[in-house]
């Protein structure tokens, strides 16, 4: 295990995935943000909250809670290229005690999808700030609860790629892996959320707990006025904390245990 | 007990059996040749050997324990396998540097494997653009990492030229002459004729002939001639039982 979690980090940083991981961050967090921080909220169609208030630049953390579907994907797309290339079978020749390797892959994914989070929600912010700066306002959020938001979104990141990681080393076809990722986290989750009636237990699924520690409420309640149901329910913060490591301690448990007890063909 | 151990293995994949009951040895000094037709099972046998594959029944152990057991596993066995790939956007350099830090071995060994395999000029080039023979080179570097006491090679010698076929063939030799055990599989006879001391032939799965190759030539006249005629028997008997059933 000592050795394990350095020579992931060498493989990591061995081919040009960390640009990819960096482009993604940057691009969710700083362009997403910043794209809808410089035109301006209240001109877009329908016109949401202005920056300089709390509902609207909780609202352009919420878009950056909407991609957190990346990550996990990111995730997938790590483990997975390790049976794509055939490279799991050196790993595993060197370490035939599989669930060492799986411990130490979640480890430095953990690790990576925290920094992930960090570049997220800092290009967020920095984003935020330029915006409230191009139309002369100041950001709706206390300094202290806007980087209380950052860090949970940067937490909320780091599960989600946890949540990839085991996905992929479930699934282990690439494309099948992704498909799979990006079809829950950016499809069925969101419609799960959007449904009534149903979307009573978008609460206790990642999203929703995500959604949670994150304070993002408002797509759903905006889509709730607009067809005149109830919104999804979410938990309170701590609970959302609380549903999102327990997903984190079960992908854990099964990414480590479950290759196991499967032959490598 | 040491060398590489297989007993009573076997293994099917939905309902087609790849190995039947198969048993052999190979030990240290000796350079033992695993022959047998496409599809006969070679592969199978040696990722089970190696811990990747898990088998319905027996045992394949390494210095007498199974691979999952052994506390230095590269510093005992260096393998190469298909399954055991590279990635292609990784440098030869980077691949062996996690494959050293994988296996707990000092950064140097790096430069020396790259020098053994004469793969030091192409070391800072992706992976991808390495030709068939140099990614067989490089899965060789790999398994000399620990300086092994035991190699186990799948096909070693495809895509390498005739030089590197002499020189892996000369670095086989040396090890067994050193007291190491070297277990080799191939399809092609005229390699192993002139490299091995033992043979073990198998065909769909079962054991035909295991012993020293000097012993086959003695019945048979040549390796050629022995294994074209024992998997042809057996085919034979095979195809009679299957009509008979």
């Amino acid at each position: 295990m000592k050795s394990l979690v350095p020579a992931e980090f060498l493989r990591f940083f061995g081919t040009r995935l960390w640009l990819l991981h960096l482009a993604a961050a940057l691009a969710c967090g700083l362009g997403l943000v910043g794209l809808v921080a410089v035109v301006g909220p209240e001109n877009s169609d329908p016109p949401l909250p202005p920056l300089g208030s709390p509902e609207g630049a909780g609202v352009l953390l919420q878009f950056v809670q909407m991609t957190l579907f990346v990550p996990a994907a990111l995730g997938t797309f790590a483990i997975t290229s390790e049976f794509r290339h055939r490279t799991i079978g050196s790993t595993f020749l060197a370490e035939p005690r599989r669930g060492r390797v799986m411990a130490a892959k979640l480890t430095v994914h953990g690790v990576i999808g925290l920094a992930y989070g960090v570049i997220l929600a800092a290009g967020a912010g920095a984003a935020l700030w330029i915006g409230s700066l191009l139309h002369g306002t100041t950001v709706g959020l206390a300094a202290g609860d806007l980087v209380s938001t950052l860090t949970r979104i940067a937490v909320a990141a780091a599960v989600h790629m946890l949540l990839g990681v085991t996905i992929g080393a479930l699934v282990r076809h690439q494309i099948a892996g992704l498909v799979v990722v990006a079809g829950y986290f950016y499809l069925l989750e969101p419609m799960l959320m959007l449904l009534p009636g149903v979307n009573q237990i978008y609460g206790i699924l990642p999203g929703g707990a995500a959604a949670a520690l994150t304070r993002s409420s408002w797509l759903s309640e905006m889509v709730a006025q607009q067809l005149g149901g109830t919104s999804a329910l979410l938990l309170p913060a701590w609970a959302g904390a609380a549903v999102l490591a327990g997903y984190a301690l079960v992908a854990a448990i099964a990414a480590v245990w479950w290759p196991l007890r499967r032959d490598l063909v | 007990m040491t060398g590489l151990a297989v007993h009573d293995l076997s293994k099917t994949y939905g309902g087609t059996p790849a190995v039947r009951t198969l048993s052999f040895r190979a030990d240290p000094g000796r350079v033992t040749g695993f022959l047998g037709p496409n599809g006969a099972g070679k592969s199978t046998t040696l990722r089970i050997l190696l811990g990747l594959v898990r088998p319905d029944r027996g045992t394949a152990t390494v210095n007498g324990v199974p691979y999952a057991e052994l506390d230095q596993p590269s510093r005992t066995v260096g393998a190469v396998l298909d399954l055991a790939g590279a990635h292609p956007g990784m440098t030869g350099r980077r691949h062996l540097r996690v494959a050293a830090a994988l296996g707990g071995h000092p950064g140097h060994r790096v430069d020396d494997v790259l020098t053994h395999t004469d793969l030091t000029e192409a070391a800072d080039r992706t992976i991808g653009t390495y030709s068939t023979g140099m990614k067989q080179r490089l899965a060789l570097a790999t398994a000399l990492l620990g300086d092994p006491e035991i190699l186990v090679l799948d096909e070693p010698t495809n895509g390498l030229d005739p030089a590197g076929v002499r020189w892996l063939r000369e670095l086989l030799r040396s090890r067994a002459d050193s007291g190491r055990t070297v277990l080799v599989s191939s399809h092609q006879l005229s390699e192993l004729e002139q490299s091995v001391d033992d043979v073990v032939i198998i065909h769909r799965g079962s054991g035909l002939w295991s012993g020293p190759i000097g012993e086959l030539a003695e019945v048979h006249g040549s390796l050629e001639e022995a294994f074209l005629t024992l998997t042809s028997t057996c085919s034979s008997i095979t195809a009679t039982a299957e009509e008979a059933a």
